[in-house]
C-alpha cells in the first residue's frame, strides 16, 4: 500500500509583509537550512536529520537525502561545504551581526555524500542553532553564469548580506 | 538575502519574480576581536515578489505548499493594504505586523478575521546604566513602579503577555515559577529615595515614534510612583539610524536614562543568545553601560554546553539573574497580528513568516473562473519600501 500523494497546491495569496524582516522571510520560504524552526519556535531538522558531537569540537551532520534544489540539482554535503567555505569568506556575513559567526578558524569536511563534519577551535552549543541562519544555495547560486551570491552581484561582497 | 528571482534553494516555494533585500551599514562595537551589527538603511523590494509552488520539495506531505503562488504586495503602503483586505475580496489576503490600535477594526471586518500569536518578541526600557541608574535599587524602583497590566491594556489593547524579565514562558529558559516585580509605589519610593537620584534632575525617556505611547504610560507611572520629574524624547524618524548606530557602537553617552526598545528572538530555544546578549553583553548591540562581568560570565558557561538541558539551565539563571539586577525596566511580549481574508487559512509562527501550510477554501477568489484576471490587475508598481531596523 502507497502513501497518497500530497495534495496539487491550489489558489493564490496576495500578501503585503511589512516587516522589516521580510527579506528574511522570502530567503526561508525558498531556501532551507541544515535545521528550520516550527510553529512553537522549537529547532526541528530540514537539511539534516541528526547532529551529533563526536567530540567536544567536532559537530556532524547527517544529511537528508533524496532533497533536489529547485533547478534539479541533488544536493549533497558538497553543496554545504560549498555555503560553509563562502560564508566564512566574510568577517561579518550576517545582519544581526557577528555573533552568528562561526569562529574563523573552524573548517568544514565532507565526509561523503550525505555526512558533513565542522571542527570548531572550541566547544559551541549554539552551533546548531546558528545553522537558522546558514542559509544552503545551490551550485548556480554562486558559480553559475551571472551567479548573484549572497550580495555579490548587486553589492560586490557579502558582508551584511547573508 | 537573495537580490534576484531564481531556482536557488530547496525550500517549498521558489523565488520567480522580483527580490526583497536591504541595504545595510555597519556599527562596528569592537576592532579585536571584530564585532559589529548591521544597521538596515534601506529596503530594495520589487513592486511585485512572486513565489510559485515547489512541487519537488521533499516535505510537500508534511508542511506543503498547499497554495500554488504567493505574491507580495509591495506596491501597496501597511495602511492600504489593510483597508483592501478588510473591505474585500481578491485584494490582500494576509496583512502581517497589524498594530494593534487596528484589531478591532479587523475583528469587525466582514471578509478578514484577526490572528494573533505570542511572538518571541520583547518590549522593554534599556537602561542606561553609565549615570546614576547604575545604582541597583534605582533599578529595581523603576521595575517596582510601573503596572505592566495597564502598559499591556492601555499601551498594547491587550495583545501582549507580561514577562517578568526578558524570557517568556514558553519559552526554554524561562525560570520555573518567574513572577514580574510587583507593582508597589510605595517600596519603589523608599528604594529610590534610599539611593539617591540626582536632585532636581528629570529622568528621560528616550523612544521611537511607534511606541511613544507606551513611554507616556511608564513616565506617567514614574512622575506617580516616585514623585520625579520625566521627559519624553521621541527620537525623529530621520534620526533613527543615527541614534541606532550610537547605541551600538557606544563611542557617544547616551541622552537618555531608559530607552523603550522592541527586540525580537528567531528561535524558543536559547534566548539569551538573541535577546538577553545584544540588551546586556559585552557584544551586545543594545548594552547600554558597562559590561556586566556576572552576566559574561553566566553567557560564557552556556555558550559552551552542548547539552541541551545543561544549556537551557543556564539560561534560566541567565534569565533570573539579569531579573535580579534589574538590568532593564522589564515590561511584556507584544503579540504578532495578522489580518487574513475569511477564505485562507494561516497558522502563525512565534518566529517567522512561514506559508508553506497556508490554504486557501473553494470560496477564495483565486479559485473563482475569472481569477487569473483578477490576479493579473492587482499587481500595481509603485512602494518603494517601508524601512525599519532588524538589527
Amino acid at each position: 500500500m502507497t502513501a497518497a500523494a500530497p495534495p496539487a497546491p491550489v489558489g493564490t495569496i496576495n500578501v503585503v509583509d511589512p516587516s522589516p524582516l521580510n527579506w528574511l522571510f522570502i530567503t526561508w520560504n525558498t531556501m532551507e537550512e541544515p535545521i528550520r524552526i516550527d510553529e512553537d519556535g522549537r529547532a526541528v531538522f530540514a537539511l539534516a536529520e541528526s547532529a551529533d558531537w563526536p567530540d567536544d569540537k567536532t559537530l556532524e551532520l547527517r544529511l537528508r537525502k533524496g532533497v533536489r534544489f529547485q533547478d534539479g540539482e541533488p544536493f549533497t554535503a558538497h553543496n554545504i561545504k560549498l555555503n560553509f567555505d563562502e560564508m566564512q569568506r566574510w568577517a561579518a556575513p550576517h545582519p544581526p551581526g557577528t555573533w552568528l559567526n562561526f569562529p574563523e578558524e573552524s573548517v568544514a569536511e565532507v565526509v561523503d555524500d550525505h555526512t558533513i563534519r565542522f571542527r570548531f577551535p572550541g566547544p559551541d552549543g549554539l552551533a546548531v542553532g546558528k545553522m537558522r541562519g546558514f542559509h544552503i544555495a545551490s551550485t548556480a547560486f554562486w558559480k553559475g553564469p551571472d551567479a548573484p551570491g549572497f550580495g555579490y552581484k548587486k553589492f560586490g561582497s557579502g558582508e551584511g548580506h547573508w | 538575502m537573495i537580490d534576484e528571482p531564481g531556482p536557488w534553494g530547496t525550500g517549498p516555494f521558489t523565488l520567480v519574480q522580483g527580490a526583497s533585500s536591504i541595504l545595510t551599514r555597519n556599527a562596528v562595537m569592537s576592532a579585536d576581536p571584530y564585532t559589529c551589527a548591521w544597521l538596515i538603511e534601506s529596503e530594495d523590494r520589487s513592486p511585485d515578489l512572486v513565489l510559485e509552488a515547489n512541487l519537488d520539495h521533499w516535505n510537500r506531505e508534511a508542511r506543503g505548499p498547499r497554495v500554488q503562488r504567493a505574491v507580495f504586495r509591495n506596491d501597496l503602503d501597511p495602511a492600504e493594504a489593510l483597508d483592501r483586505c478588510l473591505s474585500t475580496d481578491g485584494e490582500v489576503d494576509i496583512v502581517t505586523e497589524v498594530s494593534p490600535a487596528d484589531a478591532a477594526r479587523v475583528q469587525a471586518s466582514e471578509h478578514a478575521g484577526l490572528i494573533t500569536a505570542d511572538a518571541n518578541r520583547v518590549l522593554a526600557c534599556i537602561i542606561n546604566r553609565d549615570g546614576p541608574l547604575a545604582a541597583l535599587d534605582l533599578r529595581r524602583a523603576l521595575n517596582m513602579s510601573v503596572d505592566r497590566k495597564r502598559i499591556v491594556d492601555d499601551g498594547l489593547a491587550g495583545y501582549a503577555s507580561i514577562v517578568p524579565a526578558m524570557t517568556p514562558p514558553w519559552c526554554s529558559g524561562f525560570p520555573a515559577g518567574a513572577q514580574p516585580y510587583p507593582h508597589d509605589p510605595a517600596q519603589a519610593k523608599s528604594l529610590w529615595d534610599g539611593e539617591g537620584w540626582p536632585p532636581g534632575s528629570p529622568l528621560k525617556i528616550a523612544t521611537t515614534a511607534p511606541f511613544a505611547g507606551v513611554a507616556q504610560l511608564v513616565a506617567s507611572d514614574l512622575r506617580r510612583s516616585l514623585d520625579l520629574a520625566v521627559e519624553i524624547i521621541t527620537v525623529p524618524d530621520e534620526q533613527v539610524l543615527a541614534a541606532s548606530r550610537a547605541l551600538i557602537e557606544k563611542k557617544l553617552p547616551q541622552p537618555w536614562d531608559l530607552l523603550v526598545h522592541a527586540w525580537f528572538d528567531l528561535s524558543s530555544e536559547a534566548p539569551p543568545a538573541a535577546v538577553h546578549r545584544e540588551f546586556f553583553g559585552t557584544d551586545g548591540a543594545f548594552r547600554a553601560g558597562p559590561p556586566d562581568a556576572g552576566f559574561d560570565a553566566l553567557y560564557d558557561e552556556m555558550k559552551v554546553q552542548l547539552d541541551g538541558d545543561r544549556l537551557v539551565e543556564v539560561a534560566e539563571r541567565i534569565d533570573a539573574y539579569c531579573y535580579d539586577q534589574a538590568l532593564a525596566l522589564f515590561l511584556c511580549a507584544p503579540q504578532a497580528l495578522y489580518a487574513v481574508n475569511n477564505h485562507v487559512s494561516f497558522g502563525p509562527y512565534k518566529t517567522t513568516f512561514e506559508i508553506a501550510e497556508v490554504t486557501v477554501d473553494e470560496g477564495h477568489w483565486s479559485r473563482q473562473p475569472r481569477a487569473a484576471g483578477a490576479a493579473a490587475s492587482s499587481v500595481k508598481p509603485g512602494f518603494s519600501g517601508a524601512t525599519g531596523n532588524a538589527c
